[in-house]
């Protein structure tokens, strides 16, 4: 089975958006994102300018992939959170559910364990939603019936 | 698997350019790279050794034509394709909506095409996917090398499955069928959205 689609509405995206903005508020992080293991972005919010979501998105599925890997190499199920120090910047992933992580990008206005604290509650706000979500996943199509015969023959036209 | 976003009006999707080592996956990468407008590109990230061989993955996001008013953003992977990176390859499928299985044409290769070919259906099977759910193309690479199979039987061998799937020749490093491939298999994952969209509003 390739499983479902993900469909987010607007109201979706606010209720993710209200539970990263208390994670934001309470910790003084740089900016949170939420992401699922295949490495799509799904939220984002705070400050992002001169980063590239997508690509840290990507990389961040991938690194916590590899990590699950070496989990099981241990004996372990999966690691659930990952944490890269770095001089200025530091990076915390970790587990939402089955298939999404939580990803926030601090520096020294705040610690680790603040980080640590408040990524738990963000976890399971951002779990219950995501949980909701499946549950209504017949919705959606909403817009976007026909959207073969609205696609040219060449999504990428040659430049 | 695909992400709709309403808020944002965005489409996602993965494409994973899969096949033996050095067949030239990363190479459709690059030529994407360098052909699709500066607006409609992020980087092109490569985790690779001091030689240049895919140790993980390479990543290109790319935006395609608007849908009905959303954007369509397709995140084109690559795995790497020497044998004992299993492990990784297998991890890069995870969430995979559409495949180009590259296959290099030369005669001296078809061994490693086909075994290749062979572990992304076992890989695919790792995540319950199997080929009658996930869209895929072939694509025949390096078609301007002397010593290569002829299409027919790189469609023998590797397009054999009931029901036949679209395949290219390429010539990946001149951008020879890039495109080709690309829009194809970018069109097979709208299409299979669509399905999947209108069987949701019929329950």
């Amino acid at each position: 089975m390739a499983g479902y689609s993900l469909v987010l509405f607007e109201q979706d995206v606010e209720q993710i958006n209200v539970a990263l903005d208390v994670f934001l508020r309470e910790t003084d992080a740089k900016c949170v994102l939420v992401l699922d293991k295949g490495g799509h972005l799904l939220a984002v919010r705070g400050v992002t300018d001169a980063m590239d979501a997508s690509s840290l998105s990507a990389l961040a599925a991938g690194a916590f992939a590899s990590t699950r890997e070496i989990a099981r190499l241990i004996g372990e199920p999966e690691f659930s959170v990952l944490f890269h120090q770095g001089r200025r910047e530091h990076i915390h992933v970790s587990l939402v559910d089955e298939e999404r992580l939580l990803m926030a990008i601090f520096d020294d206005r705040t610690t680790i364990g603040l980080i640590r604290l408040y990524a738990k509650d963000t976890e399971e706000e951002i779990a219950r939603l995501f949980g909701e979500i499946r549950r209504q996943r017949d919705r959606g199509a909403r817009a976007l019936k026909d959207l073969n015969q609205g696609t040219a023959e060449t999504p990428f036209p040659p430049s | 698997m695909s992400a709709i976003n309403y808020a944002s009006k965005e489409i996602y999707f993965k494409i994973v350019y899969y096949g033996p080592g050095m067949c030239g996956k990363t190479s459709n990468l690059q030529y994407v790279h360098k052909a699709v407008p500066q607006d409609n590109k992020g980087d092109l990230v490569s985790l690779a050794t001091d030689q240049d061989r895919t140790l993980f993955f390479d990543f290109l996001p790319v935006e395609a034509l608007q849908v009905h008013g959303f954007t369509t953003k397709f995140q084109l992977y690559t795995v790497p394709g020497q044998v004992y990176y299993n492990a990784t390859r297998r991890l890069v499928l995870r969430g995979v909506d559409g495949i180009v299985f590259v296959a290099d044409s030369q005669w001296n290769k078809m061994k490693e095409n086909v075994e290749s070919f062979r572990n992304l259906e076992e890989n695919l099977a790792e995540y319950e996917y199997s080929f009658d759910e996930i869209p895929y193309v072939l694509q025949y690479n390096k078609r301007d090398l002397p010593v290569i199979a002829p299409v027919e039987y790189l469609e023998y061998v590797l397009n054999r499955r009931a029901m036949r799937v679209s395949s290219f020749e390429s010539v990946a490093t001149e951008g020879t069928g890039v495109f080709d491939t690309l829009n194809r298999i970018s069109k097979l994952v709208l299409h299979q959205l669509n399905q999947e969209m209108e069987a949701r509003s019929r329950t």
